[in-house]
Order: structure tokens, then sequence, then C-alpha cells
């Protein structure tokens, strides 16, 4: 998997704060305003009524966009879902590419410097860390701030999706750490106006990257980043 | 792998105990399975409702390898995901789990599929979808599934197992002492959890349960 091509913007849905109904009504736009990935998480949903959602969702999501499914491989298969996002402690990797076939996406949560190398070493495709800031989507769980991402991010090779309370605002920040993208709940979902949300994630990510390029600091900084041949 | 579907699977259910950490009181699944499989127990269900999966991963690759070795049927519940990574000889599905159709898709042709019908129209539907067999219940009231509903009771089971072809196992609040009627009723085995997993002396309980699955089953023919 190119690293580039791996989504920047990750959209993860849960059900506590937005219905796959209303969901579905506004994802047209949403993928439309920048959303490159959206990811099927909704715990506790038993998987007959997650399988329903995974269909409505696949026929909604279309390339470039990607739909990932939250921890269920089987789900991801049943509904041809362009990949898998794995927990941190979820299944294995090597089940997953061996299910799932060629040309999937296969992610990792990773909360620790450790966990993100085993996830590499297992051959993920990307690793979402967090959280970076405070959120509502994980109340008392403290921030593990910008610093301990960098120090994520220049442990692997494997592109880097920062989560957690993550606005448009702390988004140049957190892609000068070196993050490739950045994944959101409540900052797109809860939103006055979600679709507005999504351009301004959006503008703030293609600006930095436009500028002081994340990937340049991570060479500069002799983290293990990728060499300019990739770009 | 040779398949457990066909008629090596009636005898593979005759006692088929489902893990339950609640109950275990401490003890390791892999203990538990060793000494209900050393009492007679002719299945293993990894049954993983909480907690992160790498622990059930970790479970069932022990469930997995101590199944193979005695030569016992190996299923889990619910996750197919889980099931394939484990190379379970089966997987067993509920009414809002993934639907069989589906499930039998996913696990090809060689593994056992399992399915909890509430209703004989689902009963009847799971068997067209291409479900091994049957687990009907609760028979009798039953602590351990907060959420199994009111006991279904014998007439369910007799239905239920008159109408299809593949086989049944009651399940739900079956001991020693009651199990023989389930039998009767027309099942080919008993599936227990608290029964067996929550016994003091895990063998002995296993033990017990399978000479009244086996008398009631040579009664029967």
């Amino acid at each position: 998997m190119n690293p580039w091509s791996v989504p920047r913007l990750h959209l993860i849905t849960d059900p506590a704060v937005c219905s796959f109904e209303q969901l579905c009504e506004w994802l047209p736009r949403l993928l439309q305003a920048g959303v490159d990935a959206v990811h099927l998480r909704a715990p506790g949903v038993p998987a007959g009524e997650l399988l329903k959602v995974a269909a409505e969702l696949r026929r909604r999501i279309v390339p470039p966009a990607v739909l990932l499914v939250n921890d269920r491989l089987d789900i991801a298969l049943l509904c041809q879902a362009d990949g898998v996002h794995l927990p941190e402690q979820g299944l294995p990797v090597r089940a997953a590419r061996e299910l799932l076939g060629g040309g999937r996406l296969v992610g990792r949560s990773v909360h620790s410097v450790e966990a993100a190398r085993a996830a590499a070493a297992e051959g993920c495709d990307y690793l979402i860390y967090g959280n970076v800031y405070e959120t509502a989507s994980k109340p008392g769980a403290a921030a593990r701030g910008l610093d301990a991402l960098r120090e994520v991010v220049h442990a692997t090779h494997v592109p880097v999706v920062a989560i957690g309370g993550i606005t448009p605002d702390r988004v140049p920040a957190v892609v000068r750490m070196g993050a490739h993208g950045v994944a959101v709940i409540r900052g797109i979902l809860a939103a006055d106006d979600p679709i507005a949300a999504v351009r301004a994630y959006r503008q703030a990510m293609d600006e930095v990257r436009g500028d002081g390029d994340s990937r340049d600091i991570k060479r500069e900084t002799g983290g293990a980043g990728r060499s300019a041949d990739n770009r | 792998m040779v398949s457990w579907r066909g008629t090596r699977l009636r005898d593979a259910l005759r006692l088929y105990v489902i893990t339950d950490r609640t109950l275990a009181r401490g003890r390791p699944e892999s203990e538990i399975a060793r000494q209900a499989i050393a009492g007679g127990a002719t299945a293993i269900q990894l049954r993983w409702k909480t907690g992160p999966l790498s622990e059930a991963l970790r479970v069932g690759r022990e469930l997995r390898e101590l199944c193979s070795r005695e030569g016992v049927l190996f299923v889990v519940n619910d996750r197919v995901d889980l099931a394939l990574a484990l190379e379970a000889d089966g997987v067993h599905v509920g009414v809002t789990d993934l639907p069989v159709a589906e499930t039998r898709r996913l696990v090809g042709d060689q593994l056992v599929v399992g399915f909890s019908p509430e209703t004989l129209e689902q009963a009847l539907e799971a068997e067209a979808a291409g479900a091994d067999y049957l687990g009907v219940g609760p028979v009798y009231p039953t602590v351990t599934k907060p959420d199994a509903g009111p006991a279904v009771g014998l007439e369910h089971v007799q239905r239920i197992a008159a109408a299809v072809r593949i086989p049944v196992v009651g399940i739900g609040g079956i001991t020693a002492e009651n199990a023989g009627a389930v039998i009767r009723a027309g099942a080919v085995g008993v599936a227990v959890i608290s029964a067996v997993v929550g016994a003091d002396d895990v063998r002995l309980a296993a033990a017990q349960l399978r000479k009244v699955v086996d008398e009631a089953l040579a009664e029967r023919q």
C-alpha cells in the first residue's frame, strides 16, 4: 500500500452522537466536502443490525472515499468494505490480510510507541493514535499530547492518523507533528454544520501541507520517515 | 482438517459445554474445558461477551489446541471472524447475530454453522439457509443468559426437532436431573454452561451429564 493513498480525513461513526439515518442523509455532501474515509463503528450494536447499516453505507460510499469497518472483519468481508480498522486489542493483521485479500486497507488503533511498533511490524497500512487532546468521546481520558504524537509518528514508517479532540484549529499543529491525517467523530457529527466542518478540516489539512510540509519535518528531525521518492 | 459436518456431528453434540468467565470463579477456560472433556464433553464453545478480543484470541488458541488434541468439536460464538482466525471447527449465531446464509457464505462448506432459533419458522429458515444444527431453548429457566427470555419448555424442543432434519441440542437450565427429558423430546444432546462451568468438580459434572445423555439416547434407539 502506497502510504500516500492512505486516507487523510477519517470520519468515525457513533450512533450515540448521530443516528445512521441522519448520517446516510448527510453522506453524499460529507464526501463531497472532503471526507476520505468513513469508519463504521458502533460498539454494542448486534452484528445482524450492523450488517444492514454496513450495506447502506457501502451503497453511499464510493471512490475515492473508502468504507472501513471497525473491529468486525466478518462484516467488512460481507459488505465488501475497502478495509478493516482493528482496535489495539483486536484481530491480528495477518488474519485480516488473509481473509480480505489484496488491495484492502488494514489499520490499527495504537495508544503507545510500543503498540505502534508492534502494529507496524504486523504490516498495518496506517495507525490511528490518540487521544491527542481531551475529548468528550473518551471522558476522563487524559490528553496524550502533541509530543507523544510526534514520538509515535517517528517510531515507524507507517502513516499515523491523529484522533481525539482535534478541531480544525488544531489540525496545523497535529500535521506539523508529522501526522498523515486526522480522525474525527464529534468535530463533524456534533457540529452545527457538519458539511462546513468537513470543509474546515479539509482546508486546514491542505493548507498546512502546502507550506511547512510535515514530511520534511519528519525527515529533518531524523525520524524513520518516508523518502522523498514516495512523494 | 476433516470437516465435522455430516454424520460425525450428531455424536459431537452430545455434551456441548459453553465457556463463561463469570461462572468459572477464576479458573481459566482451558482448565475448565480440559476437565469437561475428561468427563465426557464432546464440544466446546468459546463464548466471549466482554473484554478485549486479544484475550479471546489467547483463550481461543488454547481451546483450539486442546480440542484438536482431544478430538472434540470447537465452536466460536457470534464472531465469524474470530472463528476463522482461530480456525475453529464451527461458529454459532443467534437471531441478532449475522444471518445464517451470510455466515455460511463466509465460512465455506467445511465449517459447522449452528443457530439458535426463537421460533419454528426461524428454525426452518436456518436449516434451508445452511445451518448444521440448532440450539433450542431456554428449555428450563436459566440465570446465565438474562436476555434469553422465558423458558420455552420441552414441547418447543419436540416441535422443532420433529420439523427439521438437522440435529437439535437443548439449552438453558439443563442439569443431570432433567437432561434425560430433553433427549427424549428429540434432542441429540444438551448444551450447558453453569451445570459444568460453575460446578465445583467440573469433570464429575460433565461425566454425570454425559451418562444421562448416553442412556437416554440408547433408550431412544
